[in-house]
């Protein structure tokens, strides 16, 4: 198998960024996604339904998440409900816009820096 | 919050199938997890937000749908370019000539003219009258917003400020009356256009420059308006530029000048002797702007009454009691005006031409598409089975349909832009220069992109909902005859395959026919080397000369070429020798005086002016009494109009106005005065080949004075030998430096360009007819090559059996055969009755047709071509079916 240059998809659109940083060390089906988006975000950015499964239709295509075969325990199951999770491109590419969002945090500090002294 | 609920949920219902497939319980589970959180979080702007991200979310998966067909159609159409190619250029041939008719035909009789905000209102009666006529019909203020005059065709010998000691260009325009351009409704981009509040007569001379002249011939230049030209050796100041595209009325001779018709006399011989106040001097086209609420018809009807009685007042006219309508008004806002009762037909016809070569590019198309598409009919059915929606497969396969028409959309469009490139490259040379063919605007480029898409959507929709049709079990079976609708009887395919066979077929016999005709007629016979008569054209009176002195030239130019040794003989006429400027429409009624009563009916003949000595320079001989002499130019000199003067009849014309009697010394009258037949000549062909009836009538001073769009026209014929052109140049610059000489060119070369427009189209459309052909044969050969795939079982079955090989190529060719033979015989009935009708309805290709009909060769040769063709088409893939081993095939199955 051909090695996929994850910085193909670098910068990340902002939706598919979200849902890859939920899926981030946990497996999580499509209202787990919404919610914990809200969460984090203090309510800021709702992925509204169609918008969050066409996402995650696009985001299967590109094979940086898929669809789990994992049920977690029983007595947290919804049975209705598909699990997704990342890859392994998926986590490379995460990786890869976390980094680049962290180089530019720090980029932003200094500059703030300069401006402060 | 129900409400949006119900709207969410049929919304999600709208997703694309497979979309709906997959996520389509998700989205609406989803949606129903969060809607009445959202109601209380958000209020009904939430609601709002989460409607709107599904109605947004609906197409945009539609889209992306849509981009992975033509993907797969790409990728489809790649891995079988031979197919592809044939497909692309069938329709970019179909797209292509339907986009040249719309941009040139169409656009010359129906597109408005441009720029002119009243194209919808004008009307302009048939036939020039006087100016007098027209102040007459200026009163009508109920029926006419405004009544223009104007002369079209009119040539300058144009100088430029700053270069005096430069030759003048010859440049058209029109001459016109200062309301020209209100009536018109015509706006200028810089200066001013031409009004009645600021032309009065005897001003000094102004002249509007069209657009086009600005470009080419003033650069563009900022300060072009007060600028001063000389227009034919008089002053004239720049005062406005029209708009861009705008050539005058009567377009289809477009106008780079416009004079206003108060200019002095001397800036246009056509102004000269007070035309204006001319009762008789009917010279003027009116352009009328209708009022609101007046149709053309009531205006037509009292503008008749309003002639008839300006008629009776004139005492130059006969008394006349005809009943028939005098005036005929013809809507004038398109580049060529045509009659009201024409338009629908002439619609008609383009709409009919335009359907049926688009038609058969597209059945050509779906004609293919349907033999592929049933390959896949395995292929097809499994997905159906495995539950693929039978509208996505329809959608996957029509993307590919869509795609090969947009690209063959995209070629017809680089073709039809070519073509008119060609077109213009190729026009014959007429005295006023003519313009039918337009570069293509975005109108036609909307026009081929729309074209495509419906013949994309239309013809590829059929084969797609056909191959979707298969009934699943049998197509499945493993290795078992698929059911095909329609295979053995007399299907769609089939007869896509009888029209496409019988329309090339008929393309390809109507232009043999006008090719071989025309190659037959069009060889105008000179009596000589075409190569040693040169052509050449002055205009003295344009360049400044009084009438006197402008005769007096030509008769110093006579004496003077014959003395430098090289030429035998010369002489003048109005028009270029075998012209091909003479329509029938410009044809003069004409009456023999003294013949028996039987025949002193009305003929309509074409006369031409042409000097003393013109046959014998054209070493025709006389079939009967003189030609022209000196003293018949002279003769007029006096002006008396009582003198009669001579003319000399063609053999046609002789026939038409006095039968089988001798013409000599007899009499004959057109509306203005009577003549004296002095002579009769054999019939010259014009440039394209055809025999018209013409009376030729003596140049005279009048002829000097005012001569006609093409100036004098000198015919001097030189011994064998080099060029002798520049000599003759050098001559006239000896007598006068300043002259204009335009249009100089061996007469061969003339009749060369009258000719090469005729047969430019005619090569074009039998290339076309050819190519035609051979994509019948490519259908036919996909067909026989599809039915042959289809029988290789039974095939295989009949030779282990012990059937020859002779024996199973006839039962595979029967069928090509019975479609091919059915297709050649309707084809040629077709282009029988196609010539028939043609040559009823226009003379220009009688001749040609008439000689091209009759032609053995062509009538046997085409179908049998054609015929062959086709069956080799047939038997390439049947050859292959005749090879089969029956032993492999058996056991494949």
């Amino acid at each position: 198998m051909t090695r996929v240059d994850p910085q193909k998809f670098i910068p990340l659109k902002a939706h598919w960024f979200h849902i890859m940083l939920s899926l981030a060390g946990e497996e999580q089906h499509g209202y787990g996604i919404m919610q914990e988006v809200l969460n984090r975000t203090t309510g800021k950015v709702r992925l509204w339904p169609a918008t969050l499964y066409g996402s995650i239709k696009r985001l299967i295509e590109a094979e940086l998440i898929e669809e789990s075969d994992e049920r977690p325990a029983p007595e947290l199951d919804d049975a209705r409900r598909r699990y997704y999770r990342l890859t392994p491109l998926g986590k490379r590419v995460l990786d890869a816009e976390c980094e680049r969002l962290q180089e530019l945090v720090r980029t932003i500090r200094v500059k703030q820096a300069a401006v402060t002294e | 919050m129900n409400f949006a609920w119900r709207i969410y949920r049929r919304l999600a219902q709208a997703f694309p199938h497979e979309f709906k497939l997959a996520y389509g319980t998700d989205v609406t589970q989803l949606g129903k997890d969060v809607v009445e959180e959202i109601t209380k979080r958000q209020g009904v702007a939430g609601l709002i937000r989460l409607i709107a991200d599904i109605a947004i979310r609906v197409p945009v998966e539609y889209l992306s749908e849509m981009r992975r067909d033509m993907r797969y159609a790409l990728r489809a159409l790649i891995k079988s370019p031979g197919f592809a190619l044939v497909g692309i250029i069938s329709m970019a041939l179909g797209i292509g000539l339907t986009t040249n008719v719309y941009s040139s035909k169409w656009a010359l009789i129906f597109r408005d003219l441009p720029a002119a905000a009243n194209a919808k209102k004008l009307v302009m009666p048939e036939k020039p009258v006087s100016y007098y006529y027209i102040e007459q019909y200026r009163e009508q203020n109920s029926l006419f917003a405004g009544v223009a005059a104007f002369e079209t065709g009119i040539p300058f010998n144009v100088t430029f400020q700053g270069d005096v000691g430069g030759k003048p260009e010859r440049v058209f325009g029109q001459l016109v009356s200062a309301d020209y351009f209100s009536v018109l409704g015509v706006q200028p981009q810089r200066g001013r256009v031409l009004s009645p509040e600021f032309e009065k007569p005897g001003d000094a001379p102004v002249v509007v420059i069209s657009d086009r002249f600005w470009r080419n011939r003033l650069n563009s230049s900022p300060s072009a308006v007060g600028q001063i030209l000389r227009l034919n050796g008089q002053i004239a100041t720049i005062v406005g530029i029209t708009p861009k595209d705008f050539h005058g009325a009567l377009a289809v001779n477009p106008a780079e000048l416009f004079v206003p018709i108060t200019a002095q006399a001397g800036v246009a011989p056509e102004l000269a002797n007070d035309v204006l106040h001319q009762h008789n001097a009917r010279e003027f086209l009116a352009m009328m702007c209708l009022a609101p609420g007046v149709t053309i018809d009531s205006a037509e009807a009292a503008l008749d009454a309003i002639t008839r009685r300006l008629d009776d007042q004139d005492p130059s006219l006969p008394p006349r009691t005809d009943k028939g309508r005098r005036v005929t008004l013809l809507p004038a806002g398109t580049r060529v005006p045509i009659p009201r009762e024409l338009r629908p037909v002439l619609a008609g016809f383009f709409v009919a031409l335009m359907g049926l070569v688009i038609t058969l590019a597209c059945m050509n198309l779906a004609n293919m598409l349907m033999a592929r598409d049933a390959n896949r009919r395995k292929e097809l059915a499994i997905r159906l089975a495995i539950g693929a929606s039978r509208f996505r497969l329809v959608r996957q396969m029509m993307s590919e349909g869509i795609l090969l028409s947009l690209l063959g959309g995209l070629a017809g469009f680089v073709l039809a832009y070519w073509l008119s490139v060609l077109n213009s490259r190729f026009m014959p040379p007429t005295a006023v220069p003519v313009e039918t063919n337009f570069h293509l605007d975005w109108r036609a480029a909307i026009f081929a992109f729309g074209l495509a898409l419906v013949c994309g959507v239309g013809f590829s929709l059929a084969p797609a909902l056909q191959a979707t049709k298969a009934d699943l079990t049998p197509a499945l079976k493993e290795g078992s005859m698929l059911q095909l609708p329609g295979y053995r009887r007399f299907g769609l395919r089939n007869l896509l395959m009888v029209a496409q066979v019988a329309a090339s077929l008929m393309l390809l016999l109507m232009t043999g026919f006008l090719v071989m005709g025309i190659s037959k007629t069009s060889s105008v016979q000179t009596k000589f080397d075409p190569g040693t008569m040169y052509l050449l054209s002055i205009d003295p009176v344009r360049d400044g000369y009084a009438p006197e002195k402008a005769q007096a030239f030509f008769e110093n130019l006579s004496e003077r070429l014959k003395t430098t040794g090289r030429v035998r003989s010369i002489a003048l006429a109005a028009q270029a020798p075998f012209s091909i400027d003479n329509d029938e429409d410009d044809a003069t009624p004409m009456t023999a005086e003294d013949s028996a009563e039987s025949s002193r009916v009305q003929q309509s003949v074409i006369e031409e002016t042409v000097g003393a000595g013109y046959f014998a320079t054209l070493s025709e001989p006389m079939l009967a009494g003189r030609e022209f002499e000196e003293r018949d130019q002279r003769s007029q000199a006096d002006g008396s109009k009582t003198l009669s003067l001579p003319v000399v009849l063609n053999a046609t014309s002789e026939r038409k106005l006095f039968g089988n009697e001798n013409a000599i010394g007899k009499r004959v009258k057109d509306g203005m005065r009577s003549y004296e037949v002095v002579g009769v000549v054999p019939d010259l062909k014009n440039g394209v080949g055809i025999s018209q009836s013409i009376v030729y009538l003596p140049l005279t001073p009048r002829d000097f004075a005012r001569p006609s769009a093409g100036g004098i026209t000198v015919l001097v014929r030189s011994g064998a030998g080099p060029d002798a052109s520049s000599g003759i140049r050098n001559e006239i610059a000896v007598i006068d430096p300043k002259l204009n000489i335009f249009d100089v060119q061996t007469l061969s070369d003339y009749l060369e360009r009258s000719r090469s427009s005729t047969r430019f189209s005619v090569q074009t459309y039998g290339g076309i007819g050819a190519f035609g052909l051979v994509l019948a044969a490519i259908g036919l050969a996909g067909v026989t090559a599809y039915s042959v795939a289809q029988r290789r079982k039974e095939i295989a079955i009949r030779t282990a059996l012990g059937a020859s090989r002779a024996q199973v190529l006839r039962l595979v060719l029967r069928e090509g055969a019975a479609l091919v033979s059915v297709g050649t015989v309707l084809g040629f009935l077709g282009a029988i009755a196609m010539a028939k009708i043609l040559s009823a309805l226009t003379n220009i290709f009688v001749e040609a047709l008439r000689v091209g009909i009759n032609d053995p060769r062509l009538l046997i040769g085409a179908p049998v071509l054609l015929a062959a063709v086709a069956m080799l088409a047939c038997y390439v893939p049947a050859r292959r079916t005749a090879q089969i081993d029956p032993l492999k095939a058996l056991r494949e199955e």
